[in-house]
């Protein structure tokens, strides 16, 4: 019998979202002992709904309520973007967390340093590698060298790179925690059929839910965050898969929807205590959302590749991940390998007629790389709500306002660069890149960690600095992006957290 | 007009025809069943779908489907349809009789039209989508099926130099 909570059951910390951040904290949480409800606004697919279908995928999991702006990824789903995510995991580097100190101020930009260091976070990230099973850590070797890999590898060589890799990477190499091996599938993104890719779908909800102290509410889209009259607050409001508004009462609430809709509902929580909306007293609430340099680069190369017969991204160039200002610009990035299906491919190289047709009947030769690297935070970036335009729940439609910065699109210049220098190397054509704000996204910041509450949103443990017992626990705290993708700092973070909320209640201050 | 006219009309066979990836031949005979003896302007639309992504293994049937599939989706307001017949309005009186060469002429001088790019984009949205044309692509689809790619050629590529 699942373990169910009385809506009136103030003793239970409520976890919004079921994805990395959401779905590992409630399951941190549970292990010790600590009653979760987490409620998600989507379904829980089984891996027979599963299907190597991206556009059937989309409808079944995606996040497709109306948005306006740049476009973004969410998933409404158990699992959230961990169904449909890549699992490329570097950790963040020393000097990211310095990011104002190292870089300067940047014109233009609201760069802070983060209120942690890597050395802080580092027991973190070594318990979320072991927890997932990233592969060169721990007991996980290297992942599978697919071919698309060692095009990357080659190039990448003649180019004098020295550090490529085909590990950090959270897809099984071996068997590992009850999930098989990866099988060279090739379609991530539409979720791993036999979940040899980590997602909290089938890792960390069913593991919190066997404790016996986690309910999780399937259809439970929350509208609202209540508070009382001291400024804590005391529950949630959620519309449920009947269309039904119910208050789950809370000790303390964590929201974890992914940066636009954490930012949604503190926006939409607003109150005449909180007139800019929840936790927002130094106005930097949606504001920093950053989204990484990005570029999906593909190329005709003089042989078959294949670069469907393995996964979507594999194996990664590190070599320009350093800060070294000769370049240009501040920040680095990483050239990881990427693959892609035969339409979204067909949107991606420019044209028509018989050179575009014989390019697409070179399917098998293409090669690729998904450029990621560091967005620095702009206080115009933003989440807000629009004045007029509601949702089927009644709603503000959110608005995306984002502008890539000069030292992103020098980056982004320098990436493509490499990236043709790279195929080319090897006699390969460049048929495809990114210029400017592309469809592939991080979503980061809007509820920035930092020490002093006129900074940001939140302090260091992600709790927000104007209400004690309400946590943010998704990409939102990132105080800057740094260049890696941001799934394994998320879930670090969320382990360090819950370790957090525990001992704040065992002191009794939750 | 045309178009917005011959829409409405044959919507629901090719609704119900397009209604999953079947490309049988039997059911594509059913869904064309308009185009039959009509010459005009409809196998004008046709050869101007396949010379925007000229696959000469893909036969015309799934360009017409295709058409079809883009004209049933926006049957309710007829956009589709009014972008065809703007097409129609602008290619030469002759263009099926063109030569390939002229057509394409013909094709460049209205490639900046918005009528071209809507067109480009749902044909190509559909075709790259479509089973039929991923044997040409040398894409075999879905693989989880077959147990993904791990026994069936991945990692394995011959062209590569060696390391230095």
């Amino acid at each position: 019998m699942a373990t169910q909570y009385a809506m009136n059951d103030g003793s239970v910390v409520v976890v919004i979202g079921s994805g990395a951040g959401g779905g590992t904290l409630s399951n941190e949480l549970a292990q010790k002992g600590i009653d979760v409800v987490c409620l998600e606004a989507g379904g829980r697919l089984r891996f027979e709904d599963i299907e190597n279908d991206p556009g059937l995928m989309h409808g079944r999991m995606g996040w497709n309520d109306e948005r306006i702006g740049a476009p973004v990824w969410l998933c409404k789903t158990v699992g959230g973007t961990t169904v449909r995510w890549t699992a490329i995991t570097p950790r963040f580097q020393a000097h990211e967390f310095r990011a104002r100190s190292t870089y300067g101020a940047l014109d233009g930009t609201t760069l802070i340093d983060w209120p942690l260091t890597l050395d802080e976070l580092e027991p973190y990230y070594d318990r979320a590698e072991a927890k997932i099973g990233i592969t060169g850590t721990h007991e996980m070797p290297p992942s599978f060298e697919s071919a698309n890999y060692k095009v990357l590898k080659a190039g990448g060589q003649k180019l004098g790179y020295r550090e490529i890799t085909s590990t950090r990477t959270a897809i099984n190499s071996i068997a590992y925690d009850g999930r098989p091996a990866c099988q060279q599938i090739g379609f991530c993104m539409s979720g791993c059929r036999i979940g040899a890719k980590w997602s909290t779908l089938y890792t960390e909800v069913p593991k919190a839910e066997a404790t016996g102290h986690f309910e999780l509410r399937t259809g439970a889209m929350v509208v609202k965050i209540n508070h009382d009259d001291t400024g804590k607050v005391t529950g949630v409001v959620y519309r449920d898969a009947g269309g039904n508004l119910r208050e789950q009462k809370a000790r303390a609430v964590a929201v974890a929807g992914n940066v636009i809709e954490t930012t949604r509902l503190l926006l939409n929580s607003a109150t005449a205590r909180f007139p800019e909306g929840l936790a927002n007293s130094s106005g930097h609430l949606g504001r920093n959302y950053m989204r990484h340099v990005t570029s999906l680069v593909y190329a005709r190369m003089p042989g078959e590749v294949h670069f469907e017969r393995g996964p979507r991204q594999a194996g990664l160039i590190m070599d320009e991940r350093f800060h070294t200002p000769q370049r240009g610009f501040a920040g680095g990035y990483y050239l990881e390998a990427a693959s892609t299906s035969p339409d979204d491919l067909s949107g991606a190289i420019a044209g028509w007629g018989r050179e575009y047709a014989d390019h697409m009947e070179h399917y098998s030769h293409m090669a690729g790389i998904f450029v990621t690297g560091e967005d620095p935070p702009q206080a115009t970036n933003r989440i807000v709500l629009h004045p007029e335009k509601t949702d089927q729940y009644g709603l503000p439609v959110p608005v995306l306002e984002y502008a890539m910065h000069e030292n992103s699109l020098a980056m982004q210049r320098h990436a493509n660069e490499r990236s043709e220098a790279l195929y080319g190397s090897l006699g390969g054509k460049l048929l495809a890149k990114t210029d400017g704000v592309g469809v592939a996204c991080h979503n980061m910041g809007v509820a920035r960690m930092s020490d002093d509450p006129a900074d940001g949103v939140t302090n260091r443990w992600g709790q927000t600095h104007d209400i004690p017992n309400l946590f943010v626990s998704d990409g939102s705290v990132f105080t800057s992006s740094a260049a890696a993708n941001p799934t394994l700092t998320i879930v670090s973070l969320a382990i360090r957290q819950a370790d957090h909320i525990a001992e704040r209640m065992s002191r009794r201050e939750l | 007009m045309r178009y917005n006219s011959l829409t409405r009309r044959r919507f629901l066979v090719a609704a119900v025809t397009f209604s999953g990836v079947a490309t049988g031949a039997t059911l594509l005979g059913a869904s064309r069943a308009w185009a039959q003896g009509s010459a005009g302007p409809d196998a004008a639309m046709t050869r101007l779908a396949r010379l925007m992504f000229p696959h000469d293994g893909v036969p015309n049937e799934v360009y017409a489907d295709i058409l079809d599939d883009a004209l049933g989706a926006t049957a309710a307001d007829g956009a589709f349809a009014d972008t065809l017949d703007a097409a129609a309005a602008a290619l030469p009186a002759d263009f099926t009789a063109l030569d390939e060469a002229a057509q394409v002429e013909a094709l460049r001088a209205v490639q900046e039209e918005a009528f071209f790019g809507g067109i480009l984009f749902a044909v190509r949205l559909r075709l790259y989508n479509h089973p039929a044309v991923w044997a040409v692509l040398n894409y075999e689809g879905p693989s989880w099926q077959r147990g993904g790619y791990l026994n069936r050629g991945a990692g394995e590529i011959d062209w590569l130099p060696e390391a230095d």
